[in-house]
């Protein structure tokens, strides 16, 4: 069950990656080559095994006290920041200028 | 005088020290080999020459007001791209964060310039750590030191190439499935992975969140744990939740010596198929080192470890889809001018700010965690990373340490492997370490007798046990008199300590 | 539109609730150190963790765990030792790393459950024959596919879900499915387009001060079934998050905000109907009006033969309507997966155990003790009860008052909460002390003073800091009971009233409260009322 170039395109799409139809082409391909290089994990039989979802063994519940730290100052926070307005970020219309009302 | 890259970091600590010569000598030194080598190298980024002229003045002003100075003053420091440090930019060898300058520094940086390090510069790697050979920088290629047709590495290439070239004495990189120990092999210095958790990640551009480490390079054993004594700090780090207090002298038992202790041999890795003659040999010959110097050499099994590669080419790009996604070009990185729409500007911003290898891992891990697939690779790859833990935990009953190849070849030729899925391999012998979160080391044995290029042995150690790996590192150091050596091409160009 | 109750008779209404409370009494966010704040600057309360910037690692806050613990203990869940924090996935700038940080299969807590009694109106709104079948609970089975660990307590504490008849109306336990913790988006405010609404918007500004703030998500089971029962859930849990102390609770600044998943089926189906999903209900009334909108709504659009389609709804309080904010056309994949940043939990018997020693009394069994302690009118009990300031005002007065705590009920509820309100205090902010309206409970209790002059005692009282006995005496307000001093008032009044003493020979015995009025009048005030009435009734005979 290979993915199309349908399939990668939807991800694309989630993932917020634009792909020109070159790119797509070359996505696609590439995606189905690493999908068969993992095939030993869809082989693999655990049979109830529990997952490690850390490699850190018996580390848990490392938590911090309710403590107020300082954080970043206005101008060092909006500095990277290409599009600002005043103190906030700006970002362009979410759903387009004609959108729903 | 001497050129500063003979110098161990004890070395120029004590020297700087002793007033042999001041701290802002070393910068200058370090400064002076960096023009005249890394043209040619291009280990570096950026050269962070204010930042470390003004330590260098502040040790010295210490020394001048007769107060202590700490361990590792005056030693020359690259840091990996990835690694923030407030008044350099964070590029992670990316056009999206080309212009990023971080507000804070990481915990692992911080605390190397706490312990006297000078930090000289930021070292090139592969875009955001996807890669073997710092090839896919968008800033261009690092060359390997000792022939620079070859790749130093990845994708902390940058960091090894820029210790091997003698640029710095000590560099920073993380590993998050060999990216420290096959750079070190290919470059023929030190570099360590220590445990998951014994430094902490704070302030690193994450890749893989539960496989990321930070290490050292350096061409010494002792340098390298002289860098551990400073990065596992004080203790473990507030700032990371998954970082673990680590209270070891690293240089206490350096010299102590392997008599009587067992060394773990894999068969199934060492006749592994693509592995060349010369890293057979060098595997062999690591092993009668330590036999000579009184060790016990082993065969041991690690079963599962062949899935070691798809379990991590799983959570690799699944954990790097999730960190990645942050990089969408509203608070900062690469933002596509002129977009109609967020969602426009989120997609092109992506589409122009990442790289191609970047893209395929987000693009397959944002596949491997969709719903319905998630199942079948993603908690697999967690269920045999069980598998893997209990392979090691078992293989560590028997050996004190086990040696493997650092990977499979000596470095190869730029555009020599352009296949992605061919690359992955690679790292065949250091990924399983990244999986089970141990300790383990690439150490130099000298130059291949057929390619001249390095060739280096790794070991890996049980969890937290990562002094122990360098007092192996030290034993075959020793018995190669490998330590200290800079690319013969670059060695004593530029850096001279007046 | 057809009315709700006739609505109810051939349709059942399922509804379930997802109700999100930020832990607004903690100091600092869920995973860094920012200060908590509604009203500060924009992006002033922000840093490396809560920006998403690169590097930059979450930590959990420790008193976080400990509210969402204690919020599960009172609801009656089963607090999960085991559990882990997973990362949602989806594009959109509110959340600076484009991923939520929420829990998976495995909750801090599942499966608790809280009994509503309705009474009254409300209870009406429940056809008196409706059958009331639950589902099985949402089931848990891909938990340990998930790694989630251990078996799941069961909900069998809630009973088999039955209702039961009450004295006015019916009590019925509501299953909670789950209550996890999670972090809040930050604010966004669309400019450049109609009513700062987002479409048509030609940018968006945002504000992270709110973004990682600590967050609890309630779900229930869909086991409401009217929007009185919805109401009277949000009530019910409200009363003990204020209880246990996690949140201020205000539905006005979206501190506690809730949605409704509603969907019909005719009475007696089995299979469930569409649901839609119902923002913002920011008030009790919009909750209740909202979801009867919607059941209206939806009954008619399936009574003329359409269907419902899988949507977001967003409720208008003032047009009383309900506008499509989004169709779900696929089910929304987020790429959920284990947090690697985070350790996973396994929290103590002797955390979770710390967590239950804090618990405050709550509200049902404050209110139960109220009525079978003190003697306190159920519904005076229940009101105090459910406001943990007004409470310990009320325990603190009754404690000295010598005349019993149901006259210190009344005089809080029916005189002090109306002066605070008016002058914009609560029980916390009081400028009265519980020992003054102790004293003041005790001259109503006594008789001394009519209530009238209770009100103008009370408003003495915040003023001065005296005794309410000292008011009484100073202005001389003592309710006069004395029958020498009364009978010339009597008389006089019954002289000067011939046409309404004629009425009420004539048998008209309401007139009396008028010539009550005339005698309470010709005493200023100060002539109790009940002994006027006597006295009146025995000289007309």
């Amino acid at each position: 069950m290979a993915l199309s170039e349908y399939d990668v395109r939807a991800i694309a799409e989630y993932a917020r990656i634009g792909l020109d139809d070159e790119e797509l082409r070359e996505m696609t391909a590439y995606m189905n080559d690493a999908v068969a290089m993992l095939q030993p994990i869809v082989d693999f039989d655990p049979a109830g095994v529990e997952p490690t979802f850390h490699p850190i063994g018996d580390l848990s519940d490392v938590m911090r006290a309710d403590e107020v730290r300082p954080g970043l100052e206005l101008e060092p926070a909006l500095e990277n920041a290409h599009a600002t307005e005043g103190r906030l970020f700006r970002v362009p219309s979410i759903l387009g200028t004609g959108g729903l009302s | 005088m001497s050129c500063f890259d003979e110098l161990s970091a004890a070395e120029i600590a004590r020297g700087v020290a002793a007033g042999e010569f001041s701290a802002e000598e070393v910068a200058r030194a370090s400064l002076d080999a960096i023009a005249a080598r890394d043209g040619e190298i291009h280990a570096l980024l950026q050269v962070t020459e204010e930042l470390a002229l003004k330590r260098a003045r502040e040790l010295d002003e210490m020394r001048a007001r007769g107060e202590k100075l700490p361990p590792l003053a005056g030693v020359p420091l690259s840091v990996k791209d990835n690694m923030n440090l407030i008044g350099s930019r964070t590029t992670c060898g990316s056009r999206m964060l080309e212009d990023y300058e971080s507000p804070y520094t990481a915990t692992c940086v911080q605390r190397m310039v706490d312990a006297g390090c000078l930090p000289m510069g930021k070292a090139n790697m592969d875009e955001f750590a996807f890669g073997s050979s710092t090839e896919t920088s968008y800033f261009g290629k690092t060359a390997n030191p000792w022939d620079t047709a070859r790749v130093p590495g990845g994708s902390s290439g940058g960091s090894a190439a820029s210790v091997a070239s003698g640029e710095v004495t000590l560099s920073l990189g993380s590993d998050t499935g060999g990216s420290i120990r096959q750079p070190a092999a290919f470059c023929g210095v030190v570099g360590l992975k220590p445990t998951y958790g014994a430094v902490s990640r704070y302030g690193i551009v994450a890749f893989g969140s539960s496989l990321d480490q930070v290490g050292p390079f350096g061409r010494r054993v002792e340098d390298v744990a002289m860098a551990m004594n400073a990065l596992v700090g004080p203790g473990a780090d507030p700032m990371d939740s998954t970082s673990q207090e680590c209270p070891v002298d690293f240089l206490e038992h350096l010299e102590d010596g392997v008599e009587g202790l067992r060394v773990g041999l894999v068969p199934a890795l060492c006749e592994a198929e693509g592995i060349s003659g010369e890293v057979r040999g060098a595997v062999r010959a690591a092993a009668k080192a330590l036999e000579d110097q009184g060790a016990q050499t082993i065969e041991v099994e690690l079963p599962h470890i062949d899935d070691s590669i798809a379990a991590y080419y799983v959570i690799g790009p699944c954990e790097a889809f999730s960190n990645l996604a942050r990089f969408d070009g509203v608070r900062y990185g690469y933002q596509e001018p002129g977009c109609a729409t967020l969602a426009e500007q989120s997609e092109k911003s992506r589409a122009k700010g990442f790289g191609a290898e970047a893209k395929r891992r987000q693009m397959l891990g944002a596949y491997l965690l969709s719903s319905g697939v998630y199942d079948r690779y993603y908690y697999k790859a967690q269920q045999a990373r069980t598998l893997i833990t209990r392979s090691y935990a078992a293989a560590f009953e028997r050996a004190d340490v086990l040696l493997f190849p650092s990977a499979p070849r000596t470095a190869f030729k730029f555009g020599e492997i352009s296949s992605p899925t061919e690359m992955y391999l690679s790292d065949m012998f250091t990924i399983s370490s990244n999986i089970a979160g141990n300790g383990s080391i690439s150490v130099p044995v000298g130059p291949g007798p057929e390619s001249g290029m390095p060739l280096a042995v790794q070991l890996q150690g049980p969890a937290f046990k990562d002094r122990r790996l360098l007092t192996f590192a030290r034993a075959i150091e020793r018995a190669f008199e490998a330590e200290g050596a800079v690319a013969p091409a670059c060695a004593r160009k530029g850096g001279e300590l007046a | 539109m057809r009315k709700l109750a006739e609505v109810l008779r051939d349709w059942e209404a399922v509804i379930g609730l997802e109700v999100h409370t930020e832990l607004t009494t903690l100091e600092t966010k869920m995973f860094c150190g920012c200060k908590l704040s509604h009203d500060d600057e924009p992006n002033a309360n922000v840093c490396p963790v809560c920006l998403g910037l690169p590097g930059a690692l979450p930590v959990p806050n420790k008193e976080a765990i400990r509210s969402i613990v204690k919020a599960g203990l009172a609801t009656g869940c089963a607090i999960q030792k085991r559990s882990m924090f997973y990362r949602k996935h989806y594009f959109y700038p509110d959340m600076a790393k484009n991923f939520q940080t929420t829990q998976g299969p495995v909750a801090f807590c599942m499966h608790g459950h809280l009994n509503l009694e309705v009474r009254g109106q409300g209870a009406a709104e429940l056809p008196e024959d409706a059958p009331r079948e639950r589902y099985a609970s949402t089931p848990s089975v891909a938990m340990n596919a998930h790694g989630g660990t251990g078996a799941l307590a069961l909900d069998e504490a809630a009973g088999k879900g039955e209702l039961t008849r009450i004295e006015d109306g019916y009590e019925v336990p509501i299953r909670i499915l789950r209550i996890h913790m999670e972090e809040d988006a930050a604010k966004m405010t669309h400019i450049g387009g109609a009513e700062g609404r987002i479409g048509g918007a030609a940018e968006s500004l945002i504000d992270y001060n709110r973004c990682g703030t600590p967050l609890i998500e309630l779900v229930t089971e869909p086991d409401l079934r009217t929007p009185e029962e919805a109401r009277l859930f949000m009530e019910k849990l409200r009363r003990i998050f204020l209880a246990i102390g996690i949140s201020d609770c205000s539905l006005e600044s979206g501190s506690m905000r809730c949605d409704g998943n509603v969907s019909l089926r005719r009475r007696g189906q089995t299979t469930l109907g569409t649901k839609t999903e119902l923002k913002n209900l920011n008030s009790f009334k919009s909750l209740h009006d909202g979801l009867e909108y919607e059941i209206c709504r939806q009954a008619e659009v399936l009574e003329s033969g359409g269907t419902i389609a899988q949507e977001t709804r967003h409720f208008e309080p003032a047009r009383r309507r309900t506008q499509v904010m989004r169709v779900k056309e696929t089910a929304d994949d987020y790429r959920l997966f284990p947090d690697p940043d985070l350790a996973p939990f396994d929290l103590s018997d002797d955390f979770i155990e710390g967590c239950r020693a804090e618990l405050p009394e709550l509200p049902d069994a404050k209110r139960d003790r109220f009525v079978a302690e003190l003697g306190v009118r159920r519904s005076d009990a229940e009101a105090l009860a459910g406001d943990p300031a007004l409470a310990a005002f009320f325990e603190e007065a009754q404690a000295s008052a010598r005349k019993g705590a149901a006259s210190v009920a009344n005089v809080l509820l029916n005189v002090v909460l109306g002066q605070w309100r008016a002058a914009g205090e609560s029980a916390a902010t009081s400028s009265v002390t519980p020992a003054q309206v102790a004293g003041l409970a005790d001259l109503v209790a006594e008789d001394a003073i009519t209530s009238a002059q209770a009100r103008e005692v009370a408003a003495a009282m915040a003023k001065t800091d005296e005794a309410p006995e000292a008011i009484v005496d100073a202005r001389g307000m003592r309710q006069v009971s004395d029958d020498d001093a009364l009978m010339p008032v009597v008389e006089q009044v019954i002289s000067s009233s011939p046409s309404q003493v004629r009425q009420y020979r004539d048998g008209n015995q309401k007139v009396i409260g008028y010539l009550v009025g005339q005698c309470m009048k010709a005493s200023r005030g100060t002539g109790n009322p009940k002994r006027f009435n006597e006295l009146l009734r025995e000289s007309l005979g």
